[in-house]
């Protein structure tokens, strides 16, 4: 299985600049997860991978060896398509064998794989229909299967569950999982669903405006995001972001923000010890915030909470402090009365600091 | 809705008026043409125009009278080629449909596919040869024909085609097949790739990309992938040129010689300031209907709707 390196990947449309030079390696046998919201530049970078698109700048390496001159049929790459582009005129077992038949292998050999990787993803008895007599959860298996039975050392995926509707894409990102599990090989997602990323990924890569944000494990990307963007884009409901300032009353610092205002425990202020300005952006994720209404006031956000979203065991609560939207993340049996004014206790170690000149974390 | 497949919905007697006009227009003359192709020429002449005539077969004999493998005794001497003209028909019909939709296919798929410098203006100029009539070209193809595309008979492949085929003078393109042939191509090129643009641009682009990653180069991604998805444009076009091929008359007169001339020219000839065989010109007709319908029959069973049904998420 190979490595690949893409160095300095830039792309062009005429003198318009979509990648600003992408550096970035995948080690052997890596779930790589591109993630990011439409126009980043993710599903490009994907297709010069493949060879869809061509470089205008840099070079993609695989085990060292430049590729981005070589045709797609010489890379050795399998894709998914995000809309399974099925040959409609090939049943489904010819669908499937389409790129071993153009390498004329025998036929015995064709055979016997089609059906191993059929009996993989349940499509056995669907081997002789045409792809339009198909649903469409069937169908993405085939463009599945269409690249598993090649022997390919990396596999594309290009949003390939995003057509499919919220209860097959979970079965199916399930699916993905186990195969994933099974398959050995090196393999690039495409998504702008943060649940996939984090679900399947060996390796996040956050992408925004043509350029990598952050990659690293899906924990680490959670855990310690670098920047706004990517402690708002991971994790649902979305990061809260309060406006803040750094106030000193007596012995005690504060981050004092409209209607709240916590004390600053000393991690928080060895945190701060070079931090330049006044203002700050703290970053608090909703299930961080815990509802205690005999929670101190320089430790707790008072929230006035207009609506309940139930969604079983948890319960999102879209509240607001003064201007300030906030959401809150807690267990539904939890007694709150909507309209109301409570207080949610927070804990300073898991507030992520920003610095709201240049958005970037404060470590 | 008991029966839905038996019961209509009655109409206004003006529709059924309309309907037995069209009818009539269409099916009137060919009617006629198989009438008359049963009766002497007396017959037609005379005016008994009704259904009570006495039946003969005698026109199709002497318009097959060169095919037929017995003597016939009402004709002395055979001088209709029907069967000669008919294998050339059948040679210049089809290579210049085969030749054309190869041709207007590939043409059709470059200029949907691949950006180059002037496409726009080549695949809007393309239709514009269209609207030239024949009759205009007749005269500078007859000439460039006969003059210019022309091999001396004094050069080595002239030579070897006047010892095989015989002849005096320069092997020119005039009165050969393949002159006929290449008329005919750039006579109907121009729509084939019309109309086939239309149908390349619905293969969805997405499914060339998944045939690339799977292997294929540009020819296999046109030939297994692109092409068995617009069988039924190439089965429109190939009627549309097979249809015009077969019943040319202008260019083929021009150009053909007494070896090479098609079926409507021969039809022509059976009419001389003395006489007009219309017995033997309505069986010939009726024997010239036949390929195109046949054809037509075997293609349009290639149009089905819906080619790409399943390929790609709606």
């Amino acid at each position: 299985m190979p490595k690949i390196r893409l160095d300095g990947l830039t792309k062009r449309y005429g003198n318009f600049e979509v990648l600003h030079g992408i550096d970035l390696e995948m080690d052997d046998a890596e779930f790589t997860v591109l993630v990011g919201p439409s126009g980043c530049g993710k599903s490009t970078t994907l297709r010069m991978i493949a060879g869809l698109e061509t470089v205008s700048d840099g070079e993609i390496y695989i085990n060292d060896k430049p590729i981005s001159h070589l045709e797609p049929k010489d890379r050795d790459l399998a894709m998914v398509f995000q809309d399974y582009a099925l040959y409609p005129h090939m049943d489904v077992a010819k669908n499937m064998s389409f790129a071993l038949r153009l390498q004329k292998r025998p036929r015995a050999e064709i055979d016997k794989k089609v059906h191993e990787v059929a009996e993989m993803l349940g499509l056995t008895e669907y081997l002789h229909r045409k792809p339009a007599e198909l649903s469409g959860g069937q169908r993405q298996r085939v463009a599945m299967g269409r690249a598993l039975t090649r022997d390919s050392s990396t596999f594309l995926f290009d949003e390939p569950l995003s057509n499919l509707d919220a209860k097959l894409r979970t079965q199916m990102r399930a699916e993905l999982a186990m195969m994933r599990q099974r398959v050995h090989k090196n393999m690039i997602y495409v998504t702008h669903d943060q649940i996939e990323a984090m679900t399947l990924a060996d390796r996040i890569v956050v992408m925004h405006d043509g350029h990598i944000q952050q990659e690293g494990k899906p924990e680490t990307l959670f855990k310690t995001p670098v920047n706004k963007f990517v402690a708002g884009f991971l994790g649902t409901p979305p990061m809260n972001f309060l406006d803040a300032v750094i106030e000193s009353k007596g012995d005690d610092t504060y981050l004092t923000g409209h209607n709240f205002s916590l004390r600053c425990d000393d991690a928080t202020l060895q945190r701060l010890t070079d931090y330049p300005l006044q203002e700050i952006c703290l970053g608090i994720r909703p299930s961080d915030l815990e509802y205690d209404a005999a929670a101190h006031a320089d430790e707790s956000l008072s929230l006035q909470v207009d609506i309940a979203e139930y969604i079983g065991a948890q319960s999102v609560l879209i509240s607001h402090s003064g201007e300030q939207k906030v959401m809150v993340e807690l267990k539904s049996d939890t007694p709150i009365t909507l309209g109301e004014e409570l207080n949610f206790r927070v804990s300073l170690e898991d507030i992520h600091l920003f610095n709201p000149s240049d958005d970037r974390a404060i470590p | 809705m008991a029966h839905p497949d038996t019961t209509y919905e009655r109409q206004h007697p003006a529709f059924y008026a309309v309907i037995f006009t069209l009818v009539f227009m269409s099916v009137g003359p060919i009617a006629l043409m198989f009438i008359n192709s049963f009766k002497l020429d007396v017959d037609i002449i005379s005016g008994t125009t009704g259904l009570l005539f006495l039946p003969t077969i005698q026109n199709y004999e002497t318009a097959l009278c060169d095919i037929l493998p017995y003597e016939l005794d009402h004709l002395d001497y055979c001088s209709l080629k029907f069967g000669g003209a008919f294998i050339n028909s059948i040679i210049i019909t089809l290579i210049s449909t085969v030749l054309t939709l190869i041709i207007g296919c590939m043409a059709a798929y470059a200029l949907v596919r691949f950006r180059f410098m002037g496409r726009d203006t080549v695949s809007g100029t393309t239709l514009m040869v269209r609207m030239v009539p024949p009759a205009v070209l007749l005269v500078p193809v007859f000439g460039l024909w006969n003059n210019e595309f022309c091999i001396g008979r004094e050069t080595w492949v002239g030579e070897i085609i006047r010892d095989t085929f015989g002849g005096r003078g320069d092997v020119c393109l005039a009165g050969t097949h393949s002159g006929i042939i290449l008329v005919y191509i750039a006579m109907n090129l121009p729509f084939v790739i019309w109309i086939l643009q239309s149908f390349i641009v619905q293969v969805p682009r997405q499914l060339e990309e998944a045939a690339r990653m799977d292997g294929a180069g540009s020819f296999q991604v046109f030939f297994k992938v692109v092409l068995p998805l617009i069988k039924p444009g190439l089965a429109a076009a190939a009627i549309f040129t097979f249809r015009i091929a077969w019943n040319e008359y202008l260019l083929a007169s021009a150009l053909s010689d007494r070896d090479t001339k098609t079926v409507p020219i021969l039809i022509v000839n059976n009419m001389s300031e003395f006489n007009v065989e219309w017995g033997v010109i309505m069986a010939t007709g009726m024997l010239l209907a036949i390929p195109p319908i046949i054809f037509t029959l075997f293609a349009s069973r290639q149009i089905i709707t819906g080619m790409t049904a399943g390929a790609v998420k709606g």
